[in-house]
């Protein structure tokens, strides 16, 4: 899927003022990137994503998905949220079986194609297990598995990980690049933390504080899994880190 | 177990000093207040000729009927007030001028709509029990963490699904709250109920003893409101743990 992102502007409405959340974004993803949104907190990530989800609308320019205008969430863009989404009255089976549930596809089917991507993700152990007696980190495992069982042709993740302790965090690090080269998906990945960009990414963007512009691209060639200790990775990573902090306004 | 016995010691300790104001030292006459005696001679007698069984079950019918035409209103038009603000703003004048007004005082018109008897009764338990129900569905839907609904979205549900299959289900809890409550409402107006044209039913009971100055019966009829109040918290609070997820 090659989204195209042009000229896109978004302000809020706030109750005494409009405020400018995104500024003048200009950008194609290509099909099969992993593409890293990285920027400080508040700088409109999250609403891009949203956008690029079709969960809101830019006040001005355009976002195709294949040259298809987004209108609306389609299950071909599949999305993990920041925050816990599960739905808590279900099973962690049928929270992965949601998506073919609604597409009309018999329990059978549904149930054994779900279980694929709960193995794939390792929680098969959990599959009649409900959210709420699941750590974090297998929440978001789950958030994940739910959004590939429809197969999409793009998984958009906003900040899945920011919640986790690092050693988890590192861990659904390489799962996720896994994944990806499994799956061969589109991947837009949101993130705030210098080193998961760096670690996860084809490219990175990253966003200025609001109104959030892209103040940098860089493409980062290294072989996945990364090494975090190279030098290459830790240079980038300076880099980066002093990037954001020139264009730290307070 | 210990949760029960607690909670008989102060009815115990009710019963005992009733009994020592009536029987035993007469302070209180028994016009005033029957003695506990009277009181369980009175179920005695009920119990053997069949009319409590039989006032009990048609009260019961009565409300269960009342009571499910409210939840069958209620349900779906309450996820809608509070899934649509469109809707909302439609109905919340009316539904706030209507919600407060007493259902006894509908008697006038519910026998001018339904006649004397049943139907009246069951419209008066309705118009009791509807608004609480109502409103705590409504109040569970618009409660809904927004990112429960955009998730349905983002895997593929439509509107109709995601009403189905996340605003439901997430609203449940509040929603078997609110029948809690429509329920301790409707059985609060069987006495109104069966004020109309009744000649049956635990409100009947107590109204026909009342006025044969009969109080010791309009007391076995009123615990029996009680049990059956009792009994109905009871079915909805383990639903309401059983969705403790
Ligand atoms: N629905 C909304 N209405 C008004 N303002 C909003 C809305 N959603 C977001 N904002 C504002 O837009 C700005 C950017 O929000 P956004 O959530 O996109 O930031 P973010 O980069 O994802 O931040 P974080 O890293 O903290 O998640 C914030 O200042 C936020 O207050
Ligand atoms: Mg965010």
């Amino acid at each position: 899927m090659v989204f195209k992102i042009k000229k896109v502007n978004k302000n809020f409405q706030n109750k005494t003022m409009e405020m400018e959340i995104l500024k003048n974004i200009d950008l194609t993803i290509e099909d099969g990137e992993f593409l890293v949104l990285l920027g400080p907190s508040g700088c409109g990530k999250t609403t891009l994503l949203r956008m690029i989800a079709g969960l809101d609308f830019p006040s001005s320019g355009t976002i195709t998905d294949n040259d298809v205008p987004v209108l609306n969430p389609s299950p071909e863009r599949g999305f993990v949220f920041q925050q816990y989404s599960l739905f808590p009255w279900r099973t962690v089976l049928d929270n992965v079986a949601f998506g073919l549930e609604v597409k009309g596809i018999d329990a059978e089917e549904r149930y054994e194609k779900a279980k694929n991507y709960i193995e794939m993700v390792g929680l098969s152990a959990f599959i009649e297990s409900y959210p709420n007696q699941l750590s974090g980190g297998m929440k978001q495992r789950v958030a994940i598995a739910r959004a590939l069982v429809n197969e999409p042709d793009s998984l958009l993740m906003d900040e899945p990980f920011a919640a986790l302790d690092v050693l988890s965090r590192h861990k659904l690090q390489k799962e996720i690049i896994q994944i990806w080269q499994q799956e061969t998906k589109t991947i837009i990945f949101v993130t705030h933390n210098v080193d998961e960009a760096v670690f996860l990414a084809d490219r990175i963007l990253v966003f200025s504080e609001r109104p959030g512009r892209i103040i940098q691209t860089l493409k980062i060639e290294q072989e996945r899994m990364r090494d975090r200790t190279s030098e290459e990775y830790l240079d980038i990573k300076r880099k980066i880190t002093g990037l954001l902090e020139t264009n730290q306004k307070f | 177990m210990r949760k029960t016995i607690i909670s008989l010691v102060i009815p115990a300790i009710i019963i005992v000093i009733w009994a020592v104001l009536t029987t035993y030292t007469g302070i209180i006459p028994s016009y005033l207040i029957p003695s506990p005696h009277d009181v369980f001679e009175a179920f005695k007698s009920l119990l053997m000729n069949g009319i409590l069984i039989k006032d009990t079950v048609d009260t019961l019918s009565r409300v269960i009927i009342g009571f499910i035409v409210a939840a069958i209103v209620a349900v779906p038009l309450g996820i809608l007030i509070g899934w649509s603000e469109t809707v909302e703003n439609y109905l919340s004048f009316i539904i706030g001028i209507l919600r407060p007004i007493p259902p006894i005082a509908w008697i006038p018109f519910a026998i001018l709509w339904f006649g004397l008897g049943l139907g009246s009764a069951i419209f008066i338990i309705f118009v009791g029990s509807v608004f609480p129900i109502l409103i705590s569905t409504a109040d569970g839907v618009k409660r809904i963490d927004k990112v429960y609904i955009e998730s349905a979205y983002t895997l593929g549900a439509d509107k109709l699904q995601t009403i189905k299959k996340v605003v439901f289900p997430a609203a449940l809890p509040n929603i078997i709250t609110g029948l809690k409550v429509g329920m301790g409402i409707a059985l609060m107006c069987t006495v109104a109920a069966e004020m109309i044209g009744s000649n049956n039913g635990l409100g009947y009971l107590i109204l026909t003893a009342t006025s044969m100055l009969d109080s010791a019966s309009a007391i076995v009829g009123m615990l029996a409101i009680g049990v059956i109040g009792l009994t109905f918290e009871y079915i909805f609070t383990r639903m309401e743990r059983k969705l403790n997820w």
